[in-house]
């Protein structure tokens, strides 16, 4: 019943969003939900390997970027813009592969410290290969929609979060949250963590290199550097976690209020959002460890309780 | 001097210690005996502050030590020897003595108190300067001990100290601790060797399961049947 | 083609000095306490800025200023150590050490945000009247802000180690280090060792900053490679060893000298990091724990 209702509301969510276009004008307001469609697709790809499998990957641009740089290289070389961003995605999909194996030989903080580092030495690298921005030639720039831009970040954020809640609702998606929890006795049941752990990994890498694909569809001059840039992680990241980690609607909410606050702040406190998004970052980890989703869950459950205590004092 | 009752300890979820009652006069050497993962470490942890108990209090010289953090025991005069004879290895034996007598009543007397300890473990004053993991099992046992002493404690605990050693040095490490009670320091000796804690305790205790199921005195003790069976073989 | 070569490495092994008196703050913090700062690098940013400043409107030269940028980087780090890290210390070492980077992590935010708000993004160098001093040596062009930079880090350096190794307090320390639960049952309160180690880390961070700020230069966004570079060299050296620490920092310098000799001065940080990762991955799990295991 729950599941169907559940699926209900999503075709409805995406008929709505389909159908904006047809309202919504403004080019400003578009470019709005283009942003939120894009980090909604960073922060749900980076949750199924940070939030469900628990390894938490600050190097996420690095895929953010591999996606850019083929789809941007191949689109200006004639390919359609579907194809390179496939491409893209299994460049982004080859690098997961490639760093997959030694990456894993590093349990917990040593993992993130490594992505990071990792993600460092590409956004270096490419900014010593490619230092010049990448200008739209003018053909591209002539034929520029921004409501075909709209529909590829939404078909891609509509097939990060479909991804992302087709694992989590498989075996493969208990046997992630096994090895987040408890990797040895994990281990020990049978769950092939290193599988699991890589699988997650590929399927992040995939989305994201998807994203970055869009982007490079999207922006119209950028340093080629730019989607490799640990921003984007640390946006990323900082989404999930304030939304909640290891759920599917958590990286939407945050990549959601994200967007939003930026908004809401750039009229007073402009270009702080940074601090204000850090000093909230730090709550959550403080103080609210499942953000705003565990949050919810905990007023629910203290409502369920509610529920039952007054439903065994009237039936004692 | 020290007095528990009703203690309930949990780790976490998992309950360990289920009403520990006991009680240590001053000047006594009192045993706490019993198997392996039967409570032993945790009562004393309970007493040290690194536990909580859920339930019940412990009381020394009339102060509550529920109320009181770890590092503050050690000014009300209860010093511990943990198990395994666990000293700061990366440092040198002046070092770890030095540490032992770190709270500021004991300080400033440091050094006629090292003296006391060298008489007692004159072993340790000719390793001096060595570094405390170079040392032998043996000799890092007198050290923990040593180190506790530093402190000048009125109640001196110690959890196995025989642990891993062989048995001459067994025997002369409970010599010393006999020594240590006639000099006037209380004693609580949680061991796992039977014999020589009932032999040397004034009472003891037994503890299985979390719970205590016997007391008396140590010669009392040795002669009851079943300790015997289940003990001592 | 010998002396360029040489000219390179010298100023690697001047620079290797800063990179281990960072590394140093780093290592000292996550060895007592577990705590892995990643805004480690921000606050040598401050550090430098704060000398800068005092520097430009009190004209205070940056070398003597130096106790000026301790006390600034103590209170800094008191404040940070209570209001986020303390709240972490009763955490078991897993959570503790990930809590913790992703704290330092959001922390590194703020403060690049709010430095880049109040001091723009360009880059910032104290220049004094004997900036451009340097000795000749054997041919080789060693500056002078640079050598009194490694005499200052030599000097913090042995300082500390002193307080560590002569002092109660130090002594205090390094047992906790060792063994928290009997550091703790002979009176020494560990959470005020914590909170110590954290704000020496700090003000040792700071002092790396001046130097950096009087010696290169420093701009909003350098936290997060100086970061890096203090966990490389934090690895590099091994955790407890000061003189290693001091040792794999000179290490990291000389590997970028040549790296940028070599192949280009662009791949510089790229070396480091490929060291880093490359120790990381083959050195064995107990990497960052002590010889005990962690705890």
């Amino acid at each position: 019943m729950k599941k169907n209702l559940s699926f209900v509301i999503a075709l409805v969510v995406t008929a709505t969003l389909a159908a904006v276009p047809l309202f919504v004008k403004k080019d400003s307001l578009l470019t709005y939900l283009c942003m939120i469609l894009l980090y909604v697709s960073l922060a749900s790809s980076w949750n199924i390997l940070g939030g469900y499998t628990g390894q938490v990957n600050l190097g996420h641009s690095a895929f953010f970027g591999l996606g850019a740089i083929a789809t941007r290289l191949l689109w200006f070389a004639g390919w359609n813009i579907l194809l390179a961003m496939l491409v893209g995605g299994l460049l982004a999909i080859a690098f997961a592969l490639l760093i997959g194996s030694p990456a894993f030989k590093l349990r917990g903080a040593y993992f993130t410290i490594g992505t990071l580092a990792l993600g460092q030495i590409l956004y270096a690298t490419v900014g010593n290969l490619f230092p010049q921005i990448s200008s739209m030639p003018v053909q591209d720039l002539i034929s520029y929609t921004l409501v075909t831009r709209y529909y590829l970040f939404l078909a891609v954020a509509l097939i990060t979060v479909l991804a992302a809640t087709l694992v989590a609702n498989s075996r493969w998606g208990l046997g992630m949250m096994a090895v987040r929890e408890q990797e040895d006795a994990a281990e020990s049941l049978g769950v092939n963590a290193f599988q699991h752990k890589l699988l997650a990994l590929v399927l992040s890498a995939f989305l994201a290199g998807l994203a970055g694909g869009a982007f490079a569809f999207f922006q119209i001059g950028y340093y080629p550097q730019y989607p490799f840039s640990p921003i984007w992680t640390l946006d990323s990241t900082m989404m999930a976690y304030i939304g909640g980690t290891g759920t599917i609607l958590g990286p939407i909410i945050g990549a959601i209020f994200f967007v939003v606050l930026k908004e809401v702040l750039s009229l007073n406190l402009a270009e702080f959002h940074p601090t204000v998004f850090g000093i909230l970052f730090i709550l959550v980890v403080l103080f609210l460890p499942g953000g705003f989703m565990g949050l919810w869950k905990r007023i629910k459950d203290k409502q369920q309780k509610k529920r039952e205590s007054m439903a065994e004092l009237s039936h004692p | 001097m020290l007095k528990l009752t009703e203690i309930d300890t949990f780790y976490g979820d998992l309950q360990a210690l289920w009403g520990i009652s006991l009680e240590v006069r001053e000047g006594e050497m009192v045993s706490l005996i019993g198997p392996n993962g039967a409570g032993k470490t945790t009562t004393l942890q309970s007493i040290t502050g690194l536990l909580r108990p859920a339930k019940g209090s412990i009381t020394f010289d009339g102060h509550d030590l529920l109320k009181v953090p770890p590092d503050k025991i050690v000014d009300l005069g209860v010093s511990m020897v943990m198990e395994g004879g666990r000293v700061f290895a990366g440092m040198t034996v002046l070092e770890n003595l030095e540490l032992g007598a770190y709270g500021s009543r004991a300080r400033k007397e440091r050094f006629e108190t090292m003296e006391h300890v060298f008489k007692t473990f004159p072993r340790l004053k000719e390793r001096l300067n060595q570094r405390a993991g170079t040392l032998s099992g043996g000799e890092r046992q007198m050290l923990a001990i040593g180190r506790a002493m530093m402190s000048k404690p009125k109640l001196l605990m110690l959890d196995e100290p025989s642990f891993g050693l062989a048995p001459i040095l067994v025997d002369a490490i409970f010599e010393m601790v006999k020594g240590i009670n006639k000099q006037g320091v209380t004693i609580l000796l949680v061991e796992q060797n039977v014999r020589a804690a009932l032999e040397l305790a004034d009472r003891a205790y037994v503890i299985e399961n979390g719970r205590i199921v016997g007391e008396g005195s140590g010669e009392a003790l040795l002669s009851y049947e079943s300790v015997r069976s289940a003990y001592l073989g | 083609m010998l002396q360029p070569l040489a000219q390179n490495i010298i100023y690697g092994i001047l620079i290797g000095a800063l990179y281990g008196l960072a590394a140093v703050g780093l290592s000292l913090v996550f060895g007592v306490s577990k705590f892995l700062n990643v805004s480690h690098g921000e606050l040598l940013m401050l550090g430098g800025y704060a000398s800068f400043w005092v520097f430009k409107l009190l004209k205070i030269d940056p070398f003597l200023s130096i106790p000026l940028t301790i006390i600034f980087l103590l209170l800094i780090g008191f404040i940070f150590y209570r209001l986020i890290f303390s709240r972490l210390i009763k955490l078991e070492v897993e959570k503790k050490i990930q809590n913790s980077l992703l704290v330092g992590f959001g922390l590194s935010t703020i403060l690049q945000n709010v430095a880049l708000r109040l001091w723009t993004a360009d880059d910032r160098s104290i220049t004094t009247a004997y900036s451009g001093l340097s000795f000749e040596l054997a041919g080789l062009r060693l500056p002078a802000v640079r050598l009194i930079s490694l005499a200052i880090s030599v000097v913090a350096l042995i300082s500390l180690q002193i307080f560590l190794k002569k002092t109660f307090t130090g002594k205090a320390i390094r047992a906790t280090v060792e063994d928290w639960q009997s550091a703790s049952l002979m009176g020494i309160n560990i959470h005020r060792v914590y909170l110590l180690a954290f704000v020496i880390g700090c003000a040792l961070a700071g002092v790396a900053g001046t130097l950096v700020s009087i010696c290169y230069s420093i701009d909003p966004s350098m936290g997060l490679n100086w970061t890096l570079k203090s966990m490389v060299v934090m690895v590099l050296g091994g955790l407890g060893s000061m003189i290693g620490t001091f040792v794999g920092g000179i290490i990291l310098g000389v590997t970028e000298s040549a790296t940028a000799f070599f192949i280009g001065g662009n791949y510089r940080l790229i070396a480091g990091l490929l060291l880093f990762l490359i120790i990381l991955i083959f050195r064995p799990q107990g990497l960052f724990g002590t010889k005990e295991g962690d705890r």
